[in-house]
């Protein structure tokens, strides 16, 4: 009793502080906005800046629900009284600290302090929207029953939802009918047969083929975006998710890439414009020697001190490139311009191309991808990642591998920035910061290292989804920062992990079934 | 001596490393010779405030560079977020100078307690700095190292980098992304000092230098004395050594490891506030570069090894500002300078200068 008192206690408090520090950066008003245009009670074009009220209540109420559910036990062995009390003592002390914030900030707003020098998501309006647009005490008790009322709320969904209790045994029952219905094993079937199969995969070509026509010219930028960061996520993936070495300047092979294929391609600064096709081959092959060059001293180096020095090195490029060092060559910071663009019959690449080209390219990387992680490349990078010394000890020259990986990783990332360059017609320094290395770690690690779907499912999350939250953009950074943190804590393995190859044997036969005793 | 040459097997490998050395070498000498020999572009003058730029700066690299190599030896990770750990120490004591130069002084009228009581609001403004940095530090460690305790190397080193650009984007949406200026009180102006004449041009001594200076290796003589005298130094070490063996001898491994966070976080905040009021514009990118330099530093004095930390510092400070004009660069260049320092002293020395050699599993 006395524990998850003290359990919802301290969540309590630190929902308290999630909700200040959202308050602080602005993210309060930013959700009071989502929530209007959602319930549509924000009329477009209202000159009045006030929001509505409502809109904060439900924020509010958002975040006391979430304080309920997680000051709960979820085993479902406290009793409905315990529970009652752990959602007010979690809604209580929330508040606590939410109301301090709310009473110092609001009546030092009265009194005419701007806060905006320090803070500047604590302008006039929005402190006054976080007062509800009433004295500072009023907000406060308002705060007060919001967060306790809704954290009640939590606790109580969390214990009719938790095991042994009605609602959970019906749902059970119900999750049994459903899962007759869509068995797994007629689709896995279904897919075995290869009429069906095809049918799939026609149906799929079809679509992915007219889809571009269909979505228009921002929908093809998106996914555009989407498509260069499922290549360079597939690049990646070779290095980290299946030989294991973190390289955090990925970066820089995307950079040359794309600066080959400008420069070869731009009538500026050099004027050779050749072969499109041509410079993307050149492209390709000029960032896989660099992967080869930059692989060969320091691939002996391992985990951290490997990933220190490729980010060195990714800034080292973004660095040189915008120097006056190479300005004769680089153009330096004022970038490349009236980068090629390929004809097709005659005529420019529009957006429709572009996305049918990144379409083809993805599925063949895929493809090759794929094909890499079942060879007897792929399984040497596995057991590289694994363990070196083993994979060493087994004959596995470490090595050749590892530098092999950052080659062909690099290969896809040239090739990506060549595509890249293009799309944009335009490269400059800026576009190749140590912020792109680490979005496309994100997209292997968030979709799960070595995964292949992991990557698509990854870029999709990371790049497709900020587009249509484009009022968080502001905040994509922040989430990016945190989910590495999360993920890294709760599923480590990614959203769509590798599964494991499993020995096929035998089952023993006549095993004893021992009980096997856990000291505790 | 020949005896050991013959042992060595010229493999692919230390060939091609020897040439690269080679090949470096000469060409070093070579660009040294030709700026320093052919007409003098830089005076004496100039190269004793090179000096100087680089002895200060290089102070705040080896306060930040302990916090790695504390961090380091005792948990083999990378603290990537170190830098960002600086950054909030930055702001911390920014915000104690701006609220002092708004109060006014005591008794006096007409001046603000900065300047009417210089020598405390710059202790409370270190104090809180380094305070809130400690603070940041522990918290750190414990939301997003102590989880991933155990786990594959690489999992807290993602981790760390989470955490190293949640912590920046949170400091940009709080505070916004401009510039802002430290207030120094009078006593410590930027662009006063003393002047010291070399020839006929004299040569800035600044106050704000020596200061960062001095406070740069007190902090390191007193960080020394804790880590050699003190019972929790003893502790710190024996974690270090090896964390089963400690536990056994009673050490709470956990709390030793928290206080090591928290005396790194300190001595980076410190370094902040010296920053700030050094450098004097600031916003929230001011950690990442230097915690990557200070990193560099780390390693090249050997990491896990904190004599080498303060004098990775130093020679890297050193070299940066004296380096592109030595080699007769750009100063754009100074960053790759410090990258290029970095990955050959991995390449030819992985233990640094004072390092030891390190068994595969803590490198």
């Amino acid at each position: 009793m006395n524990e998850s008192l003290k359990r919802s206690l301290r969540l309590g408090l630190i929902f308290g502080i999630v909700v200040i520090f959202f308050m602080l950066i602005g993210f309060t008003n930013v959700a009071a906005n989502m929530i209007g245009d959602m319930l549509g009670n924000i009329e477009q074009t209202s000159v009045n800046p006030e929001l509505p009220v409502l809109n904060l209540v439900l924020f509010t109420g958002l975040m006391g629900l979430f304080t309920g559910v997680s000051a709960t036990k979820k085993d479902g062995q406290d009793s409905w009284v315990q529970v009652l009390i752990s959602g007010l003592i979690a809604g209580l002390s929330a508040s606590i600290i939410i109301v301090g914030f709310i009473l110092i900030v609001g009546s030092l707003h009265t009194q005419g302090v701007d806060f905006r020098t320090y803070l500047p998501n604590l302008g006039g309006n929005e402190i006054q929207y976080l007062m509800f647009y009433t004295t500072p005490l009023a907000a406060a008790v308002r705060f007060i029953l919001i967060m306790v009322a809704s954290s009640i709320l939590g606790s109580l969904i969390v214990k009719s939802f938790s095991s042994g209790s009605t609602v959970n045994r019906a749902l059970k029952s119900l999750q049994q009918k459903t899962t007759k219905k869509l068995d797994v094993q007629t689709l896995k079937s279904a897919l075995g047969n290869k009429f069906i199969l095809m049918g799939a995969l026609v149906a799929v070509a079809v679509l992915m083929y007219f889809l571009p026509f269909v979505w228009g010219s921002y929908w093809n930028y998106i996914m555009g975006t989407v498509a260069i960061y499922i290549l360079l996520g597939l690049g990646l993936n070779i290095i980290v998710g299946y030989s294991g070495q973190l390289v955090l300047g990925y970066v820089a092979f995307f950079a040359i890439g794309a600066y080959t294929f400008a420069l070869l391609t731009a009538p500026e600064p050099h004027a050779i414009e050749m072969n499109l096709w041509l410079a993307m081959l050149i492209a390709v092959l000029v960032s896989t020697l660099a992967g080869f060059l930059i692989g060969l001293p320091i691939l002996n180096l391992r985990g951290d001190y490997l990933a220190i020095v490729t980010l060195g090195f990714g800034e080292i490029v973004r660095i040189l490139i915008r120097s006056d060092l190479l300005t004769s060559i680089t153009n330096g910071p004022k970038g490349v311009t009236n980068v090629g663009q390929p004809f097709l019959r005659g005529q420019l690449f529009n957006d429709t191309n572009y996305m049918h080209l990144l379409m083809l390219l993805v599925l063949a990387g895929l493809f090759v991808a794929k094909r890499l992680k079942d060879s007897r490349t792929g399984r040497a990078w596995i057991s590289i990642r694994e363990d070196q010394t083993v994979a060493q000890a087994t004959g596995v020259n470490t090595f050749r591998y590892k530098i092999l990986a950052l080659m062909l990783g690099a290969a896809f990332a040239g090739l990506s920035g060549a595509i890249f360059a293009s799309r944009n017609q335009f490269t400059g320094p800026e576009d190749f910061t140590l912020m792109v290395s680490v979005n496309v770690l994100c997209v292997v690690i968030v979709g799960g290292m070595g995964s292949l779907p992991g990557v698509v499912l990854g870029a999709f999350v990371l790049k497709g989804l900020p587009e249509l939250l484009r009022e968080l953009s502001d905040y994509r950074l922040l989430v990016f920062g945190a989910l590495l943190v999360v993920m890294m804590i709760v599923r480590p393995n990614g959203l769509w992990p590798v599964s494991r190859p499993k020995f096929r044997k035998k089952p023993l036969e006549a095993t004893p079934d021992e009980p096997v005793e856990v000291e505790a | 001596m020949i005896e050991k040459i013959k042992k060595i097997r010229f493999t692919p490998r230390l060939i091609l490393r020897m040439v690269i050395a080679v090949a470096l070498l000469v060409y070093l000498t070579w660009r040294v010779v030709q700026v320093t020999s052919s007409e003098a572009v830089f005076g004496a003058d100039t190269w004793l405030r090179f000096l100087i730029s680089g002895l200060v700066i290089g102070g705040m690299y080896a306060l930040i560079a302990i916090g790695y190599t504390l961090v380091y030896g005792i948990l083999f990770m990378i603290n990537f977020a170190h830098g960002e750990v600086m950054m909030l120490g930055t702001f911390a004591g920014y915000f104690v100078l701006e609220a002092f130069s708004a109060i006014p002084g005591p008794g006096t009228e007409g001046v603000n307690f900065l300047n009417a009581q210089p020598i405390i609001a710059l202790i409370l403004a270190f104090i809180v700095g380094a305070g809130v940095a400690a603070l940041f530090g522990f918290l750190l460690e414990r939301i997003a190292y102590r989880p991933l305790r155990g786990a594959p190397r690489l999992i807290p080193l993602i981790s760390a980098i989470g955490a190293s650009i949640f912590l920046q984007n949170a400091a940009q949406l709080l505070f916004g992304p401009q510039r802002r200026q430290y207030s120094n009180p009078d006593l410590l102006w930027r662009g006063t000092g003393w002047m010291i004449p070399v020839g006929d041009k004299s040569v800035m001594l600044t106050y704000t230098g020596v200061f960062s200076f001095v406070l740069s290796i007190l902090l390191m003589i007193g960080l020394f004395i804790l880590v050699k005298k003190t019972k929790l130094g003893k502790s710190m070490r024996a974690v270090a050594e090896n964390k089963q063996a400690a536990a056994l001898m009673g050490i709470d491994v956990d709390s030793v490891i928290s206080k090591t966070f928290l005396i790194s976080g300190a001595l980076a905040g410190a370094a902040g506030v010296m920053w700030g009021i050094h450098n004097g514009l600031f916003n929230h990118y001011v950690g990442f570069i230097p915690g990557i330099k200070a990193f560099t530093a780390a390693v090249l004095g050997g990491i896990g090894n904190i004599p080498g930390a303060m004098l990775g510092g130093m020679v890297l400070g050193l070299m940066e500002s004296l380096g592109p004009a030595l080699l007769g660069l750009d100063f754009q260049i100074k960053d790759v300078i410090a990258f290029t320092i970095l990955i050959l002293v991995l390449i030819f020395r992985p233990s640094g200068l004072l390092g030891e050699a390190l068994t595969e599993e803590k490198i």
